[in-house]
């Protein structure tokens, strides 16, 4: 489930999920406050991508044809 | 024990603070035991306790042991009249802790209508471990008011008093150093639970939700009465933060431990007004019907998903997770 | 948008089997009710991606051995506790004195190890690129700070070439839902020369109900299209590439190697072990291949292989159980066999 960073320290960040802030590590992509992020024991492995609703869309639209 | 070398001192100091907060004119009497009115037909129990961290958001250990052991006598319908405790202390507990948690006891006693007649201690040797028993009485009264897991039947509805897993979480927060506004819901039912059983209405079972969580409990009934169970997630109340938990810690929050939930099993003409009751007693108020028993595999609890699709549910399995009682 | 749900349940076109290659699928399927939601021709096989499932005999071996070490701390994701290595589990050797902690990220390590530096802790390092990421963070970390008492036990392994064996292995696979926190690393295309190879179907799913049944779909069309190609259906999360600077790191860390997989035995190259020059962090990860039974009947090498359902093993259900397992693939609550056994599936 994605979290939401609410600060950022060197490799270190914040992460509220709901509620919880946990820290978790954030050397493998730059995150800054605000972006919703992938965490995976512990560690932040991407920032989910905002235009995700319209691609789905397309491939759907593609499935369909086939 | 933080002060004293284990002898009289130290047993005059334990004594001290349970005469302190415990006081009653049955305690007050330090005889071998408590001799108290009875009543024809009583319900007994007990229950150990032995949490770490003894303290967290929400409760301790002491407020535990004495819930705990109030809505086992609640859950058969008994009114719960009295208690005993036994304490375990490793030296290195702090006299402090002790008299914090015992204080603890008293108000959740107090609120409970329960009293302390007689407890123990015994200190052993160890780093600063606090284990608590507590047994406990309640009175049965003759109105015929009888409940068991194997009287559920097809078209009963099954009624949860509110969310689950705050216990639990609260437990694993403290252990994981997860911040988040999560306490333990750790209460006492007593007062829910006689309204039902005073209520005049068709109440098939009653059980607190704790360790295993509603999973197991709703399993125990759905094998004891031979039926089918079933239940809706979306019905299902969670606290939105303790839900954010299990996102992150891969938990199912029905196989939470709570402190302060029941579950019900109500004949369908009565679920509206079983769900009032509920509501209307302390600590009811995100009550919610779940689910109800229908035609199915016998001794069978399946859980119809937030994405439409159907699940069977057994009870748990394994130790699960670090001990959360 | 498309009625996907209603085209799945109704489903009456050839019969299929979808392989899903990742722990978390197979919870996740079971955990949202998938099955019951599918026409009963689309049959989901549960394959080799639960990385404590995958993890040979010698190697909890090992882990218990360490953990008997004076001076040394075995500190492990909660599933590994229980797994049963030749005769016995880190939870078994607790009565022998074994010293072991649960933690929820091997970073957390980092604290431990600086509090108390008299020991040595050794993480249990099971998993696939994923994980394999958050362990090349912890080096980054460990070096940053000088934090010399911490080191790793590998048994890490990557899924091209485990999928490439089942491939060919005559399990029938028709079509694999492709793991999704791994192609958040390796990005998509990983799969799409295995498609090409074998022309079969891989769609990359998320992990919500919604978002598996949308990427079955996907596959249930293209298997029927004999389309072999890769379709990324986790957008907001997985690109085609992956996480670059994630692959670097792992990179710099770690090469290659071959590894023993649990009921398959070797695949060259299909593993990684830390590089020569890191050595001061690993714990002795060289050579753990062998892989005998704890029960002989036990069929988890069928089983996360997709050749057996977990029913067919005559140990599951009675002598076998998430209280008493047998094998790996009973421990974890991602392998397949105690995902079936506690969501009664068939």
């Amino acid at each position: 489930m994605p979290g939401k960073v609410i600060s950022v320290g060197g490799t270190k960040a914040i992460v509220d999920f709901s509620g919880n802030r946990m820290e978790a590590q954030a050397g493998l992509v730059k995150v800054k406050p605000g972006d919703s992020v992938l965490v995976h024991a512990g560690c932040i492995l991407q920032v989910l991508a905002q235009e995700e609703a319209d691609s789905l869309s397309d491939l759907m639209a593609e499935l369909q044809n086939i | 024990m933080a002060h004293g070398s284990g002898g009289k001192e130290t047993s005059d100091l334990i004594a001290s603070i349970f005469a302190k907060h415990f006081n009653n004119p049955i305690l007050a009497k330090m005889e071998d035991s408590a001799v108290i009115p009875g009543c024809a037909r009583i319900a007994m129990t007990t229950d150990s306790f032995v949490v770490k961290p003894v303290f967290f958001p929400g409760g301790d250990i002491g407020k535990i042991a004495v819930c705990g052991t109030v809505n086992d006598l609640a859950m058969s319908g008994s009114t719960p009249k009295y208690l005993t405790c036994g304490f375990i202390l490793e030296e290195g507990a702090e006299f402090e802790t002790l008299e914090r948690i015992v204080s603890s006891m008293a108000k959740a006693a107090k609120e409970a209508n329960v009293i302390i007649v007689g407890g123990d201690t015994k200190v052993i040797e160890g780093s600063g471990g606090i284990y608590i028993n507590t047994a406990g009485v309640g009175f049965m009264d003759e109105s015929g008011f009888a409940v068991s897991s194997s009287l559920c039947a097809e078209g009963d509805a099954v009624i949860l008093s509110g969310t689950l897993g705050d216990h639990h979480a609260t437990i694993l927060s403290a252990r994981m150093n997860i911040e988040n506004e999560i306490k333990s819901d750790c209460a006492p039912l007593h007062v829910m639970a006689s309204a039902l059983a005073k209520s005049g209405l068709a109440i098939k079972s009653m059980r607190d939700v704790t360790r295993g969580g509603l999973a197991t409990v709703l399993h125990e009934f759905a094998v004891a009465s031979k039926a089918c169970i079933q239940i809706d997630e979306k019905e299902i109340p969670v606290n939105p933060q303790v839900l954010g938990l299990t996102g992150i810690l891969g938990l199912d929050p029905l196989y939470m431990a709570n402190e302060g939930k029941m579950v019900t099993v109500v004949a369908k003409e009565d679920a509206k007004k079983a769900l009032a009751l509920m509501r209307e007693s302390p600590y009811g108020e995100k009550a919610a019907i779940i689910g109800s028993v229908v035609s199915g595999d016998q001794g069978t609890l399946l859980l119809h998903t937030t994405t439409g699709g159907t699940r069977t549910l057994t009870e748990l399995y394994g130790e699960g997770l670090p001990r959360i009682c | 948008m498309t009625d996907y749900r209603t085209f799945l349940g109704e489903y009456d076109g050839k019969p299929m089997r979808i392989m899903e290659v990742c722990g978390t699928h197979t919870a996740a399927i079971s955990h949202c009710g998938i099955p019951s939601l599918l026409s009963p021709k689309i049959e989901l096989i549960s394959g080799p991606g639960c990385p404590v499932c995958v993890t040979v005999t010698e190697y909890i071996d090992r882990l218990v051995a360490l953990s008997l070490e004076s001076n040394t701390v075995v500190a492990t994701f909660g599933d590994m506790i229980r797994v049963p290595g030749t005769s016995k589990s880190l939870q078994d050797a607790r009565a022998d004195g074994a010293k072991f902690r649960m933690v929820y990220s091997p970073l957390d390590l980092i604290k431990l190890a600086r509090e108390e530096t008299d020991k040595t802790f050794v993480f249990a390092a099971v998993g696939f690129e994923t994980t394999i990421a958050v362990y090349a963070s912890l080096l980054d970390e460990l070096i940053a700070q000088g934090i010399r008492n911490v080191k790793l036990l590998t048994s890490l392994k990557t899924m091209p070439l485990v999928i490439d064996w089942v491939c060919r292995s005559k399990s029938g696979i028709d079509g694999f839902l492709a793991p999704g926190h791994v192609s958040v690393i390796t990005g998509s295309d990983l799969f799409a020369p295995i498609a090409k190879e074998h022309t079969i179907p891989f769609a990359v799913a998320g992990f919500e109900g919604e978002q598996i049944l949308v990427a079955l779909y996907a596959l249930v069309k293209l298997i029927n299209a004999h389309e072999g190609r890769v379709m990324n259906m986790y957008p907001s999360v997985v690109t085609a590439e992956g996480n670059k600077t994630a692959q670097k790191l792992i990179a710099k860390y770690f090469e290659s190697s071959d590894a023993a997989w649990r009921g398959m035995g070797v695949i060259p190259r299909s593993g990684m072990k830390l590089r020569a020059e890191y050595e001061a962090y690993d714990a002795g990860s060289e050579n753990l291949y062998s892989d005998r039974g704890h029960n002989a009947q036990c069929r988890c090498a069928k089983v996360i292989t997709g050749a057996e359902k977990p029913s067919a093993c005559p140990l599951f259900g009675s002598v076998c159980t998430p209280q008493t397992p047998q094998g790996a693939c009973m421990v974890s609550s991602e392998g397949s066999c105690h995902s079936y056994f506690a969501n009664r599936r068939r």
